[in-house]
């Protein structure tokens, strides 16, 4: 074995943190683009769900909650994407991989925001799943990435926090708010707990990833400590969990659910989703609507620059 | 629900509240629409700078019409011809150039209008204002700065621009037609008009934009409710939820 791996052994033995100048196998490397590039575009895509309410917002203060919350996801996208370029890939070539389909994001944002209980739901289960595995991802072994982490977990508990409030609002308001806020839940509820990835015994990257310390605890691990922090949230709440089989299992201390419908979580992650193209080709859009923009100020810096010199 | 003003001062800050709360709604539609994600974040921290100070200047107009109504209640429950923004504001975003030359001319405005408030007898105006001139002040840098990018950038932002300015430049005339508020409540409406056009002047010129000639507007004014056909859409998007669940807590 040579000096470099051996190195590189030591820091993950030692559970201290890989930094961007330290030697690290290619298969690492390749394995943290994807899942670094994966995470900017879900913050990104991510936007475009709650942005669908932004417009709708029924107060001065959910609108500009919503909105700060938006552009806290936005920072979050360049944060990661910066994690990104530390591992050498650039922003604009990780963009070009999404838009070319050969980079993913969560697949919970292709399900649409059809009322405005979703911006809670969203909130509540989305932010709340993500926050599970982002708490994780706080001692994942990549520096860069492990430091993003701690940044934006301190911001996504005000998303959960403010995604909660919506549900409460709706919850205990008028009769058709309350049935908005089942409904939100009922849709959103099992696409949430798929967030998490598939079960330990099916999922392809996880030996390695545990192995390299990128991840720390396994999809079902995780997974289940969701569930059983949601389900008294939503008994505050007087909303029904959509699972008639769920039940708390006094010797484990742990909740059972259902079996997923995993068919639809594959469909849904190859493209076949409700909101796929759409979301794709919004962003798309907005980058070629931007071109022009951005060549102008690169245009400006470069006759700015040369005048200086 | 049929909001009415009563005082003189509220009917004429309520002009002001409206071009904020307008032009923020115009600016968040920007979100996740941006030229890139830099970009994206700046537009959405001057649009929750207008939404912020388009609500406490409600809370003025609410608390001097005695609390009769909420800031709420202004934004989601009156009509087109009810609303008294700048028509300036409500021009959409038909590209980029378009929300940078409509948020410029705005910034210099409202810097001037912001400048005066401070020494308004209105305390609660006078201590709003310090805090929102440090706001517009990142703002107008902001807009300045594309200003000069997108005039002296390549071909097409020139172009752009331009068709932005010459379109947008039609909506300013009746800022400076001062009525008998204006005179009362700024304490020098000529300085407004001629700031602002020194400031803009130069800045076009700088960009390298020509100013055509615009014959005088028949539109008739904002400040007796008229508007361009763009603000019935925007307020039946925006009034959407409290209208169609009036009973709701939200």
């Amino acid at each position: 074995m040579d000096k470099f791996q051996e190195a590189f052994d030591e820091i993950i033995e030692k559970d201290l943190k890989v930094e961007p100048r330290d030697w690290m196998p290619e298969e690492y490397r390749k394995t943290l683009i994807r899942q670094v590039s994966q995470h900017a575009h879900s913050e990104v895509i991510g936007m475009q769900p709650e942005g669908n309410w932004l417009l709708r917002a029924p107060s001065l203060r959910a609108k500009q909650v919503l909105l700060a919350k938006i552009q806290d996801e936005a920072g979050h996208g360049l944060y990661l994407y910066s994690v990104a370029e530390t591992l050498g890939i650039s922003r604009a070539e990780t963009i070009e991989q999404l838009h070319q389909g050969k980079a993913k994001y969560s697949s919970i944002f292709n399900y649409p925001t059809l009322t405005w209980a979703d911006i809670g739901a969203v909130g509540w289960l989305v932010d709340g799943a993500a926050i599970i595995n982002q708490v994780s991802l706080q001692r994942t072994s990549y520096g860069p990435y492990s430091r993003a982490m701690v940044k934006i977990c301190k911001e996504e508990s005000f998303h959960q926090r403010q995604g909660y409030e919506i549900m409460c609002q709706m919850a205990f308001g008028t009769p058709e708010q309350k049935e908005m806020a089942q409904d939100a839940l009922n849709r959103f509820w099992e696409p949430s707990l798929m967030m998490f990835g598939p079960h330990d015994a099916d999922s392809v990257h996880k030996g390695q990833s545990m192995a390299w310390k990128i991840k720390r605890e396994s999809n079902d691990h995780l997974r289940q400590r969701f569930i059983d922090r949601t389900v008294a949230q939503a008994e505050y709440l007087g909303l029904t969990i959509p699972d008639p089989n769920l039940k708390f299992n006094e010797e484990t201390g742990h909740y059972e659910t259902s079996p997923f419908n995993w068919d639809e979580f594959w469909n849904v992650v190859k493209g076949n989703g409700p909101c796929n193209t759409q979301r794709l080709d919004h962003h798309k859009r907005a980058h070629e609507n931007g071109a022009w923009v951005r060549e102008a100020a690169a245009a400006y810096a470069a006759k700015t620059e040369n005048k200086v010199a | 629900m049929k909001i009415t003003i009563e005082n003189k001062e509220a009917k004429f800050l309520l002009r002001i509240a409206d071009t904020a709360l307008i032009l923020g709604q115009r600016v968040a539609e920007l979100c996740s629409n941006g030229p890139f994600l830099e970009e994206d974040i700046a537009q959405s921290n001057i649009s929750l700078d207008l939404f912020g100070r388009a609500e406490e200047l409600y809370k003025i107009i609410a608390k001097i019409e005695g609390d009769k109504y909420t800031a709420d209640d202004y934004v989601f429950h009156r009509n087109e011809r009810e609303y008294f923004n700048l028509k300036l504001v409500e021009q959409p975003n038909e590209d980029f150039a378009w929300t940078i030359a409509r948020q410029y001319m705005h910034d210099v405005y409202v810097q001037e209008v912001f400048s005066q408030f401070q020494s308004s007898s209105n305390e609660e105006l006078a201590g709003l204002s310090a805090k929102v001139l440090k706001e517009i002040r990142y703002s107008y840098l902001h807009s300045k700065d594309w200003m000069m990018r997108l005039g002296l950038g390549t071909e097409e932002s020139h172009r752009r621009l331009q068709d932005a300015v010459s379109h947008l430049r039609k909506f300013v005339e009746e800022i400076f037609n001062w009525d008998e508020l204006d005179r009362e409540y700024y304490q020098d409406c000529d300085k407004i008009k001629s700031n602002w056009e020194s400031e803009v002047n130069a800045t076009l010129d700088a960009c390298n934009i020509t100013r055509e000639d615009i014959p005088s507007q028949s539109m008739r004014d904002y400040r007796d409710g008229f508007h361009s056909e763009h603000i019935g859409h925007l307020l039946s998007i925006m009034q959407y939820l409290p209208r169609a669940y009036p009973d709701a807590k939200w």
